[in-house]
């Protein structure tokens, strides 16, 4: 741990750690433009150079890696002076775009000008003109007037997508970002590009003109399109999410999110929701909903119900309790596989095959009751089934081909063929409008956090079971989702020592090798 | 703490004035003042004969808000949003849009202001970057019988000194496809200029209840 000395501040720092880093650390921020924590050094933007104690010029903060009483400083009328003149040279030919560039308000040449610039323009010539609005992707407007030559799309390219697709062409004040005469983005993670680009060159064109940055707010949560759970920043304002953002956690998924991640945006507030709870067609409330529900499970004969592997631990933990409690002679079953409808796209880098959420959490809690049955048990039972309960996933389509079971209570977020057969149907939160757990493909527990109010009668799922068990005669639940985690926690082994609050934004991995966890297939 | 002792009680007047007959005085010959300059002085005249004369503001005052024209006939708005932002009325409700045709690439596609909101601060006009809006129209009677008339719109401002005057009511009557959302057309209730009375409660049919 070499012990470097930024501003009269002393810190430890990690071996290998560079001063912008290490500057963090200690509570001082380096600007910079090319460095990206997750993306190789460059050193070409200049702004980030500082003086060095005892040293001969300055250098370069992101190159320059922490070793024992390494000493800079950042605070000098030199480092001042190389910041506003490298702003200046930055700006020379930078349009100014900026009543109709979406960078606005997240944009480190409008922040840093503020900060390290306020010069006046000695500006006489006129600006480079370069290529504007170029479509060059899918999801993706190139402006290369607007572009800083920092080459951080350039290294994503190369480095993260392996795609080698964007350049930068020409020489001097000439250069300009591009891709090769004929040829598009193609690859799923072009949002990136429009996140890392610390200007407004590339710009998502999902989020074009939707609305300005300075209004949105930002809740930290992950994202619900695969089981890699990325870590994901739900961008909303007024109850309207507009986009997600991914969320820097290098357990996870570094600094990236795929666009199929960002294409569920659309479908939290769509047309598809289920929003008001029904019994045989009829709307009623959920208290209504779920007493009938309630009387229905006690009567039938034969009660299957299936465990949702796109709802929150504690939905799952909800309805385990429930039915194990009340309903002894009902058979619980978990069915591993995808939505019909979903994408079916998977890749190395953090696509994940099964599209489901928390997938690794319901084998988890299948292998501590013991008990579950799996698709193929529940697809031979379809048609002996009195009242089949079904939490969130589309089983029926996923079982499409089976037999029908002869009534069917759907607990579920958007409509599909089992919300289309069910006669009772409960309205259940999106992710993105309750807190909760899931547990990701690699054994990790992550926190949702609820950004948005929910839609219609939803509410969340384990709350609903919660209501459901006490009407099936538990004990009623204390209706605090932290309480039903930490109780959860507390039965499952691999939970061991968890406590809700201690998941915090990084998530916790569980106390097995992530190995067990996909061992635990069997179970499922 | 000890209190002060008896606090003489004092009304804030000197001698002269607590006599009262002096400043009566002083009060009957203001108002003598501005009867003999009424009388022969009548071009300033202070108090002005409403509705059959009108006042005429000067340049500098903040009356209605128009959007400008670029000289190709566009709007110069770019729907940057800095007018709403800074508005502390929230009375300015902009929807932009893609103009794959133009150099500006963003324009309102909506753009209204709710002057049953606006303060009439005028920083809309000054955080505009593109001289865009300004309240140099000198409208003062912005009035309507419904609130969704109460709401000025792109074409309304835009049309605004260009020939159309105030109020915004009856040009959404006549350019129904321009008018704001929720706008009925709704004639008034009642005639212009006669007494209100409650249609809602009944009152026509019984005759009875001339409201205030």
């Amino acid at each position: 741990m070499p012990k470097v000395k930024i501003n009269d501040v002393e810190v430890d720092v990690p071996a290998g750690t560079n001063m912008i880093e290490a500057a963090a650390l200690a509570g001082v921020e380096i600007p910079h433009y090319c460095y990206h924590p997750n993306l190789s050094i460059a050193g070409n933007c200049r702004m980030c150079l500082v003086d060095i104690v005892g040293g001969r010029a300055p250098e370069i903060a992101c190159n320059m890696v922490a070793r024992e009483g390494l000493a800079i400083r950042t605070d000098t009328p030199n480092v001042k002076k190389m910041r506003q003149s490298v702003m200046e040279f930055l700006l020379v030919n930078h349009p100014l775009d900026c009543p109709i560039c979406d960078q606005s308000g997240e944009c480190r040449l409008q922040d840093y000008y503020m900060e390290h610039g306020n010069y006046d323009s000695r500006g006489i010539e006129e600006k480079v003109s370069k290529h504007k609005r170029q479509d060059i992707g899918d999801k993706i407007v190139l402006d290369a007037e607007r572009c800083v030559q920092c080459s951080r799309c350039v290294r994503f390219g190369d480095e993260v997508t392996e795609t080698g697709d964007l350049r930068l062409m020409n020489r001097g004040d000439h250069t300009e970002i591009g891709m090769f005469p004929g040829e598009r983005l193609e690859h799923h993670y072009q949002g990136n590009l429009a996140d890392i680009c610390p200007v407004g060159a590339l710009t998502n064109k999902d989020f074009r003109f939707q609305r300005r940055v300075w209004y949105l707010r930002e809740t930290a949560s992950v994202c619900n399109g695969c089981a890699t759970g990325c870590n994901i920043q739900v961008c909303h304002q007024e109850g309207e999410v507009f986009r997600y953002l991914p969320r820097r956690n290098d357990a996870v998924n570094k600094s990236w999110m795929c666009d199929h991640g960002r294409d569920l945006v659309p479908g939290i507030a769509g047309l598809n929701r289920i929003l008001r709870s029904k019994v045989d067609g009829q709307a009623v409330d959920v208290e209504a909903a779920l007493s009938s529900l309630a009387a229905r499970l006690k009567a039938a004969k034969t009660v299957g119900v299936v465990l949702g592997n796109r709802a929150t631990n504690e939905g799952n933990w909800a309805l385990l309790q429930a039915v194990r409690k009340n309903l002894p002679n009902a058979k619980v079953y978990a069915v591993a596989g995808n939505d019909p409808g979903s994408v079916e796209f998977a890749d190395k880098l953090l696509i994940d095959a099964d599209k489901n959420p928390n997938s690794a959490g319901v084998r988890l809690l299948a292998g501590v009751d013991g008990r579950v049955g799996d698709a193929a048990d529940l697809g031979s039972a379809l048609g002996s089934i009195d009242l089949l309960l079904v939490l969130q996933d589309d089983v029926l389509g996923r079982l499409a081909g089976h037999g029908k079971p002869a009534a069917v209570a759907f607990l579920g977020v958007s409509k599909n063929a089992t919300s289309e057969a069910a006669n009772i149907l409960i309205p259940v939160c999106h992710t993105v409008e309750m807190d909760g757990s899931y547990v990701n493909r690699t054994g990790r527990v992550q926190r949702l956090r609820r950004a948005v109010t929910a839609a219609g009668d939803a509410l969340p799922a384990w709350l609903v079971l919660e209501r459901l068990g006490a009407k099936l005669g538990a004990a009623p639940g204390t209706g605090m989702v932290a309480t039903a985690f930490n109780a959860m926690a507390k039965v499952v082994p691999a939970m061991k020592g968890m406590e809700f609050k201690a998941l915090g934004d990084a998530g916790l991995p569980l106390a097995v090798e992530p190995a067990a966890v996909a061992a635990t297939e069997a179970l499922a | 703490m000890a209190l002060p002792a008896a606090r003489k009680m004092s009304s804030g007047m000197s001698a002269g004035e607590s006599i009262y007959l002096v400043e009566m005085l002083k009060g009957l010959a203001l108002t003598m003042t501005h009867i003999i300059k009424n009388i022969f002085d009548q071009d300033r005249f202070r108090t002005v004969e409403y509705p059959d004369v009108r006042k005429s503001m000067t340049e500098r005052y903040r009356g209605a808000h128009r959007l400008l024209l670029r000289p190709d006939g566009k709007v110069k708005c770019v729907a940057c949003m800095c007018c709403p932002t800074i508005c502390p009325a929230k009375c300015i409700t902009i929807i932009a849009g893609e103009d794959p045709n133009d150099a500006a690439e963003k324009f309102p596609v909506e753009f209204d202001i709710d002057m049953l909101r606006c303060i009439f601060c005028g920083f809309c006009v000054e955080a505009c970057p593109k001289d865009a809006i300004r309240m140099d129209t000198r409208i003062y009677e912005i009035n309507a019988y419904t609130r969704q008339a109460m709401v000025h719109n792109k074409t309304y401002m835009v049309n605004l000194m260009d020939g159309l005057k105030p109020p915004a009511e009856e040009f959404y009557r006549a350019n129904p496809d321009n008018a704001p959302a929720g706008f009925a057309g709704d004639e008034p209730a009642v005639p212009v200029g006669q007494p209100f009375v409650n249609l809602a409660a009944g009152a026509e049919a019984s005759g009875a209840g001339r409201a205030r």
